[in-house]
């Protein structure tokens, strides 16, 4: 079987697994939405006090968390059903679970944001200035690479351990810091006229290195996380 | 026929023992040298001395990571388990001088700028992500059974911090304004002549103490091992 066709079969899996159970993103949803209601009364009724930066820092924060909900699934039907076994069997390389299981990740995430972004904007930011739409397309979809491709794999190395779900935010986390500020800074400038091309494209760069190198890592070691 | 001469062996120096006498004599020499024989620094004073011990131990933590991580790397290569452990140790290790690092950089960052953590500082911050991966590493760590799946997994997640190192640096960078008192720059130290042997001795010092723990837990951990060994065999016998 060629690689683009084990490929596709395998996103093809996750996105049925999906359809039929509901499981990931109507979970997602319901989290974000109540995550921006919790922050909006834990503000007291009050602006956030340090404007757009920091109500985009609070937006970033809720992502990464309500990522973590699909993060925590991926892969968890293979093992529990013992399908694993079945896969690990295939004769396609076996990064494409990886792979697969990334792209289907970046499209739970884009349809949790199609409503989480609107939704983030009427809550927080509806008085200011709207925001320069190509960036923020740019910089959410740099961000949930990032999100999805390393989530992906570590979801893969945290279920080695006991109580996976608890140990894969542990393992996360420290990853996501560096992610939720080049995501902040970029998501932030589109609101700024002041912003300079330059911030922009330093800032989507820097986006860009960071899924460039963990799609690295992860390609090259994924084989070593389902070797049994 | 006389009785068999019995010559007591002779007490033999082993590598560990050699050098961690040789990190007390450093540390002796590094202390004296920087409470006593070092001047004054011309803008911060005596407060400045922290940087003797501060800039060596941090130095010394990022060499540990390395080390753990480029023996991580030749386990993956090579599939040798016994280099499970020599990528260990320097990661536990790592994380004992990294919570140094991160205590003597609250107090000169308190003496210097009169807070105790300043997140304007793009070194103290970069480093606190890198320390919270290694914290992490040691939770996946003891949450998989000993044996090759662990010694496979914490390699994996320890290579993986590699990457984490240049992405922090970049991040909080893009995030943050300059304010770090940097003193090594491309045009070499900036510092007195009488002020770099002192930091060199006390970098040596530090370092040394680092691998004389490094060979001694190295050590304690393969006794471990052996003895869980013999323990395992004895009940199977029994």
């Amino acid at each position: 079987m060629s690689r683009g066709r084990a490929l596709r079969a395998l996103i093809r899996k996750d996105l049925v697994i999906e359809l039929r159970g509901r499981e990931v993103v109507l979970a997602m949803l319901t989290f974000v939405a109540a995550a921006f209601v919790l922050v909006r009364f834990g503000l007291g009724g009050q602006e956030v006090a340090g404007g757009t930066r920091a109500a985009t820092g609070l937006l970033w924060v809720v992502i990464v968390f309500t990522s973590l909900l699909g993060l925590v699934r991926s892969f968890a039907h293979e093992r529990e059903a013992e399908v694993w076994d079945g896969l690990l069997t295939a004769p396609v390389d076996r990064a494409l679970f990886w792979v697969a299981r990334s792209c289907a990740t970046v499209v739970f995430l884009v349809t949790m944001e199609l409503i989480a972004l609107p939704a983030f904007w009427l809550f927080f930011l509806q008085s200011g200035r709207s925001p320069s739409l190509p960036v923020l397309v740019a910089a959410v979809f740099l961000a949930d690479l990032g999100i999805a491709v390393l989530g992906s794999f570590l979801a893969g190395v945290a279920a080695a351990g006991r109580a996976s779900e608890v140990l894969l935010p542990v393992l996360f986390l420290p990853f996501a810091v560096p992610l939720v500020i080049g995501a902040v800074t970029v998501t932030a400038g589109t609101f700024s006229p002041q912003t300079s091309d330059f911030t922009t494209l330093e800032g989507l760069g820097f986006l860009g290195l960071y899924d460039t190198i963990f799609a690295l890592l992860g390609w090259a070691m994924f084989e070593y996380v389902v070797e049994d | 026929m006389s009785a068999p001469t019995v010559t007591p062996e002779r007490p033999r120096i082993d590598t560990p023992t050699a050098v961690t006498a040789l990190a007390c004599v450093l540390m002796a020499v590094a202390l004296w040298l920087v409470f006593f024989w070092v001047p004054n620094d011309a803008i911060d004073g005596f407060r400045q001395r922290i940087f003797y011990l501060h800039v060596p131990i941090a130095m010394t933590t990022y060499l540990l990571f390395v080390w753990g991580a480029i023996n991580a790397a030749r386990l993956l290569w090579t599939g040798d388990l016994s280099l499970d452990l020599k990528s260990y140790v320097p990661m536990h290790l790592g994380t004992v001088f990294g919570t140094l690092t991160l205590i003597t950089g609250s107090i000169w960052a308190h003496t210097s700028w009169g807070v105790w953590w300043y997140w304007g500082s793009e070194e103290l911050n970069s480093f606190l992500i890198i320390f919270l991966f290694y914290c992490a590493y040691f939770m996946l760590r003891f949450s998989i059974e000993p044996g090759e799946r662990r010694a496979r997994y914490s390699a994996v997640y320890a290579l993986l911090g590699v990457g984490l190192i240049p992405v922090s640096v970049a991040a909080v960078h893009l995030a943050q304004n300059e304010f770090h008192p940097i003193v090594f720059t491309d045009r070499g130290a900036q510092m007195a002549n009488g002020m770099l042997f002192t930091f060199l001795v006390a970098f040596a010092a530090v370092f040394t103490l680092a691998v004389s723990m490094y060979l001694v837990e190295l050590r304690g951990k393969r006794l471990d091992e052996r003895l869980a060994d013999l323990r395992r065999r004895a009940a199977g016998r029994a």
